[in-house]
């Protein structure tokens, strides 16, 4: 169980896909302006990331190493199409909102670099809960983004209004930009509590 | 077979390719009815709203859509119709381009073509926050009864903001930050203002 944890704690915090290992940025800048759109997202990518680590780890004694970067490419197109249509047809209100993002999951680099650094070379079940893990940092990291850009940008939290309605809001935290900014002191206010606890 | 011949490495990938794909076919095989199905509701109820009919739930939507709206087709384009409060509104289904995808929606007006009844959108990829911001009720509702001026309706840049609801003067303000999106909206209804003057055989006003 201690691996488990130990896997748990280095995706979330110590070796955070997001702040660490700075990857998946471009979704970052992208979706994060609202959270509803951001939770899905990112439990989107949680579920392909971990699903696809599952099937890399699976059939890796099958793949020649030639083209395994192909093949993985295949399994997390395969993933994010099937999300796409799920969606799509149980959830079409979602699928509308985010529009073109769900494609766009493909992209994301945390999934092929958890495929390739960890499912290549790990047991099915522990691939799959790294995958997850790598998810759920994505997942906290992209929430705490989100939820300073919707809260300056529409004045709302999950579309609820929160801050009063003569609140002028911020044009810019909509805007890709923005989240740049919101990135860079997320990852100073990260960094900075981590080296004063490796200091003690 | 050695796992590094080229023979094994073009039959994997063949194998993997073909059971991926066919799975995806099968799925969307399995899901395309309710797909459909969720588009015509989507439709069905951009019209209802656009022509200022209420609803509570999917359901009502759709039952109300076929008791109250009939369809008739006037040079290939299909030009819905209905009774509002005792009066008749066209409505006319609108596509064009935005700032990045096509858009679609529903424009609906009143039978002698002075006013806008309402506005609503089928399908966007604007994007979200700025020009997605279309869909937001204050956007839509700034069109709602809102008079047709020389055959048009003007769009305000830099308004306050927050939305013309002076349904008079023929004017709607932009969205901030999404002047092109708004734009481009604006130029489709006026666009259709005037396939629909032209089918419907009315007077510029």
């Amino acid at each position: 169980m201690s691996e488990y944890n130990k896997i748990l704690k280095q995706n979330i915090w110590y070796n955070n896909p997001v702040f660490i290992q700075i990857l998946g940025i471009c979704s970052a800048l992208a979706v994060t302006n609202n959270l509803t759109n951001t939770f899905i997202m990112t439990i989107a990518v949680s579920l392909v990331t971990a699903f696809s680590s599952l099937t890399v780890s699976i059939i890796k004694g099958l793949i020649p190493r030639k083209v395994r970067m192909i093949v993985q490419t295949l399994i997390i197109a395969f993933y994010v199409i099937i999300v796409d249509i799920v969606l799509r047809a149980y959830l079409p209100g979602i699928s509308k909102a985010l529009g073109p993002y769900v494609g766009l999951i493909i992209t994301n680099c945390i999934i092929m670099g958890r495929a390739e650094g960890f499912a290549q070379s790990n047991g099915p079940i522990i691939s799959f809960w790294d995958g997850f893990t790598s998810g759920l940092g994505y997942l906290a990291v992209l929430m705490v983004v989100a939820f300073f850009r919707e809260l300056l940008g529409f004045g709302t939290l999950f579309g609820y209004r929160i801050l009063p309605e003569g609140f002028m809001s911020w044009t810019i935290m909509l805007m890709a930009p923005s989240a740049f900014f919101m990135l860079a002191i997320f990852i100073w206010v990260a960094k900075s509590i981590m080296l004063r606890k490796e200091a003690k | 077979m050695k796992k590094e011949s080229k023979i094994y490495v073009i039959l994997f990938t063949f194998i993997i390719s073909f059971v991926f794909v066919f799975i995806l076919a099968l799925a969307n095989e399995l899901t395309k009815e309710k797909v459909k199905i969720n588009e015509e509701l989507f439709q069905r109820k951009a019209i209802l709203s656009a022509m200022g009919i209420e609803f509570k739930n999917d359901e009502e939507a759709y039952k109300l859509f076929d008791e109250k709206i009939t369809i008739e087709k006037i040079n290939d384009i299909d030009i819905y119709e209905s009774i509002v409060n005792n009066k008749k509104v066209y409505a006319v289904i609108f596509t064009g381009n935005g700032l990045w995808s096509t858009i679609r929606g529903v424009l609906a007006i009143n039978s002698d073509l002075t006013r806008i009844v309402g506005v609503d959108f089928i399908a966007q990829s604007e994007t979200p926050g700025l020009g997605g911001r279309i869909e937001e009720t204050w956007f839509k509702e700034q069109f709602r009864f809102e008079k047709i001026k020389d055959g048009k309706i003007k769009l305000i840049i830099g308004g306050t903001g927050k939305g013309d609801f002076n349904h008079e003067n023929g004017e709607i303000e932009a969205i901030t930050g999404a002047t092109r999106t708004s734009e481009s909206v604006t130029t489709m209804l006026n666009k259709y203002l005037e396939i629909l003057r032209n089918l419907l055989g009315g007077e510029l006003k």
